[in-house]
């Protein structure tokens, strides 16, 4: 069993690969790579040499080449700041200095030898044109997959902040989570909480793991996922952090800053992460109170994450859906040919035939007719979460009515029932020993599928009632040309459906005996 | 009793006319005939036995006719009456008394003023064009394949791991990127939907091939040396008529959905169909007195969708033999 799942596990893997691999392609290689700049204001605010670029080093960030300025190039050969002002170039090639020209012709021939391409765009006052010399290459989107394949799991290490010295690298355990600490006037610590936490330094984020009050109480900043920084449906942020992160109004709350300093803020110190040189550049205001470099962190808000909403509505939707509509189908199968089969058949057809976008907007205008709310709101009113919910359970009762009593049709009518009949077994008991058992089967294994399926959103759903969820994360990212976003939430839909085929199928297996993964017990 | 009979010699003929020797011949003995049986007779006999699908037939066959040759006689423009800020939003009664009673405002007028009416039927033309093409595309490579797929267990080894790949990726995703690549045309769109669409009627028709291939009807044809292509195409595909016709049944009405979401979500087509015309006016489903140009494509599709699925279903039920007695 449990090598049949690796097994399984193993093959799933490669294919989630290969259909990252065919997206990356298919989105890297056959899509206008100028097309991700039209939704960004910069780009458009820029203009001659300076958007050029720009684009070139927007394309750097985003993975697409890599580009080096001849300032950079300079930079590498460890020149003296008399040299490195002979060596700039000037406004036209014809301008240029003797010292200037020879290193010009050196960045050329090195880069060229490498495969690069140099371009160098002068300046022209007219157009108020800045000069640029600059060298890039195209990364090749296989390398790009195995970048971005390597980088999704990254586990912080205590050598990754540049600029501590290395005796202070290290990682520590305390009972008592500095974060907690209360204060007296003079910066003392007067009080402590009882909150065991690891606290690296050298490390990315200043707290690797800690405890607090919000689900699931435990936390850690060990291991984290990278799935492609977003460029435009939330810049700058990882796919990941913009599914995950809380959304909505901040929290304040009375915050004990390392120094002493207390003050009432949103801030949440458990999500510090280094910045190099933060704390002299921040100025008093960052001075007053941090003590270290990890000054960089992100703030409570009331509100769930997206996968937060999305997975709330999905999850009561689904099992109102399974409450509802396996009792349903259940009802239609015993009734069958009768007038509560008819009435159900006819709503599977609604369900099944008419575009679920009518239905769902039929849905949001009864409920407007009923006075509910039809806009989402993160204000966190139950009130809320009533059309969504009964928008994606309708749909999915219909289906499973459908299976239920496909099945309990086709068990009803298998031979084992005639003859437990003819055994002489009442009614009730061969319907609840052998064909709801038998009939079960199949629906357990759609299971996990509805289950993983809620984390994934539901793309009409939440962008007719204005849900902030998943769902709309793919349209947005697509309509915006966010590419990173792209794959990335590609990476998430399919380990997702990969992983709930095989719990679907180890349900199944543990639920009917006669389903063995061992070929040798057979 | 008597007077039914008649006396032999008042007809006028000879002996021989009368009495001709019967040619007793082996083989005309041997021979078993049965009564004339056409397939396709029976199962619209069968078909028609039901009043409902009559009228669910006439029904189809009236929202075709205004899809198709009412836009003909009065097509529609979006610039008909642009310029008359008076026009835009009339509710039908509004319309007609504005400007005269005319079939095309019965379903009054939209935010440009045109009509309503005409923009549907002409945006439902374009919607089942669209999945009548989609899905005779998907369907004749899907079963040429499946029914390969079904019989050859090399193919099967190397289909499966494409199906569980190409499955993986998002259908949206495959149709935005193709959208975006090439224009929002009727034809791109018809690639972006035939390009992967094809693969899960494909592995449908691979399970029911599977599931008779190995019957012994099929091993004894085998063992007689028929050909595979002969089996498959004399054994096998009969037998999934009305497998087949259910499939077609439940895809067309499919992609006109997926039209009405794509275009919803922004990705579907440039020209007028239902999905963009329930796109463009959303915002008239909030607002009192417009609800006429929201629901009018809403239901239209609905009950496009309703009616080819229903009449398929029933079709597909007619095609299976054994409701032929």
């Amino acid at each position: 069993m449990v090598k049949y799942i690796l097994k399984r596990l193993l093959h799933g893997i490669v294919s989630v690969l290969i259909v990252v691999l065919i997206v990356m392609l298919l989105v890297y290689s056959t899509m206008d790579r100028n097309l991700i700049f039209s939704s960004d204001g910069t780009f458009t605010k820029l203009s001659g040499n300076d958007k050029e670029v720009y684009r070139y080093q927007q394309w750097e960030r985003y993975g697409y080449l890599d580009y080096v300025p001849y300032g950079d190039y300079l930079g590498t050969l460890g020149l003296t700041s008399e040299e490195r002002s002979a060596a700039a170039f000037g406004n036209t090639p014809a301008e240029d200095s003797a010292a200037a020209k020879k290193y010009i012709e050196q960045f050329t021939k090195e880069y060229e030898s490498r495969g690069y391409t140099v371009t160098r765009l002068n300046y022209s006052k007219a157009k108020g044109n800045s000069k640029q010399l600059f060298a890039y290459k195209d990364i090749n989107v296989f390398v790009r997959f195995w970048n971005f394949v390597t980088g999704i799991v990254t586990v912080d290490n205590i050598h990754n902040a540049r600029g501590i010295a290395d005796e202070e690298r290290g990682i520590s355990f305390t009972w008592y989570d500095p974060a907690y600490f209360t204060y007296d006037e003079a910066g003392n610590v007067v009080g402590k909480k009882f909150s065991p936490a690891i606290i690296g330094n050298g490390t990315t984020h200043k707290y690797l793991l800690y405890f607090d009050g919000k689900f699931p109480f435990i936390h850690q900043n060990l291991i984290s996922v990278s799935l492609g920084t977003s460029y435009s449906v939330n810049q700058g942020v990882d796919v990941w952090d913009t599914m995950t992160q809380s959304q909505g109004a901040y929290v304040n709350g009375e915050v004990s800053y390392p120094t002493g300093h207390i003050e009432v803020s949103a801030d949440n110190l458990h999500s510090a992460t280094y910045v190099e040189g933060s704390l002299a550049a921040g100025g008093e205001f960052v001075q007053a109170r941090f003590t270290d470099d990890y000054t960089n962190i992100s703030t409570n808000k009331a509100g769930m994450s997206r996968m937060g909403y999305s997975f709330t509505i999905g999850i009561i939707a689904t099992i109102i859906a399974y409450f509802v509509g396996l009792p349903l189908g259940i009802l239609m199968a015993l009734k069958k040919d009768k007038f509560a089969d008819k009435l159900g058949t006819l709503y599977i057809i609604f369900i099944i035939a008419v575009p679920s976008l009518a239905y769902i907007f039929m849905f949001k205008g009864i409920g407007m007719l009923m006075g509910l709310p039809v806009t989402f709101d993160t204000s966190g009113n139950w009130l809320y979460y009533i059309l969504p919910i009964v928008s994606l359970a309708l749909p999915s009762i219909g289906g499973l009515m459908k299976w239920m009593r496909r099945y309990m049709i086709d068990q009803s009518n298998s031979d084992y029932v005639k003859f437990a009949r003819s055994g002489g077994l009442s009614e009730g008991q061969i319907f609840r020993k052998h064909i709801m058992k038998n009939a079960a089967i199949p629906i357990l294994n759609g299971i996990p599928g509805s289950v993983l399926g809620a984390l994934t959103g539901a793309i009409i759903t939440e962008s007719v009632y204005v849900v902030p969820g998943v769902g709309n994360v793919l349209t947005k990212a697509i309509n915006l040309y966010d590419n990173s976003v792209i794959v990335g939430i590609t990476l998430f839909y399919a380990l997702l459906s990969i992983l709930a085929l095989i719990l679907g199928d180890i349900l199944m297996a543990l639920t009917d005996p006669r389903i063995s993964f061992n070929k040798k017990e057979r | 009793m008597d007077e039914t009979l008649v006396n032999l010699d008042d007809l006028g003929l000879t002996e021989e006319e009368l009495f001709a020797p019967f040619d007793c011949s082996e083989i005309n003995s041997e021979k078993i005939t049965a009564p004339r049986y056409s397939y396709w007779k029976s199962v619209f006999r069968v078909f028609f036995k039901h009043k409902i699908n009559i009228f669910l037939l006439a029904l189809l066959g009236f929202v075709v006719f205004l899809a198709y040759v009412y836009p003909l006689i009065s097509p529609y423009n979006s610039a008909e009456h642009v310029t008359d800020l008076e026009a835009f939003h009339l509710s039908p009664s509004e319309a007609i008394s504005r400007f005269g009673f005319h079939l095309k405002y019965i379903f009054g007028t939209n935010a440009q003023g045109a009509s309503t009416f005409n923009a549907v039927w002409s945006g439902a033309q374009i919607s089942i064009s669209l999945a009548l093409v989609c899905a005779a595309i998907n369907m004749t490579i899907g079963i040429l394949l499946g029914a390969v797929w079904g019989f050859s267990k090399k193919f099967d080894i190397v289909m499966i791991e494409v199906y569980n790949i190409v499955g993986n990726v998002p259908y949206i995703l495959v149709i935005s990127v193709l959208v975006m690549i090439m224009t929002g045309s009727f034809w791109t769109l018809v690639f972006a939907m035939t390009l992967t669409g094809w693969i899960g009627i494909a592995y449908f028709i691979r399970t029911q091939v599977l599931i008779i291939r190995d019957r012994e009807y099929n091993l004894a044809s085998r063992c007689l040396g028929t050909s595979i292509f002969k089996i498959t195409l004399k054994n096998i595909l009969p037998f999934m008529t009305s497998v087949i016709v259910t499939v077609i049944a439940t895809e067309i009405p499919s992609y006109i959905s997926y039209e009405v979401f794509l275009s919803y979500i922004g990705m579907g087509l440039s020209d007028m169909s239902l999905g963009r015309l329930i796109e463009e006016n959303q915002v008239a489903m909030t607002t009192p007195g417009w609800g006429w140009e929201f629901w009018t494509p809403v239901i239209v599709a609905a009950i496009i969708t309703v009616v080819l699925y229903v009449v398929g279903q029933n079709l597909g039920d007619a095609s299976d033999p054994r409701t032929h007695m």
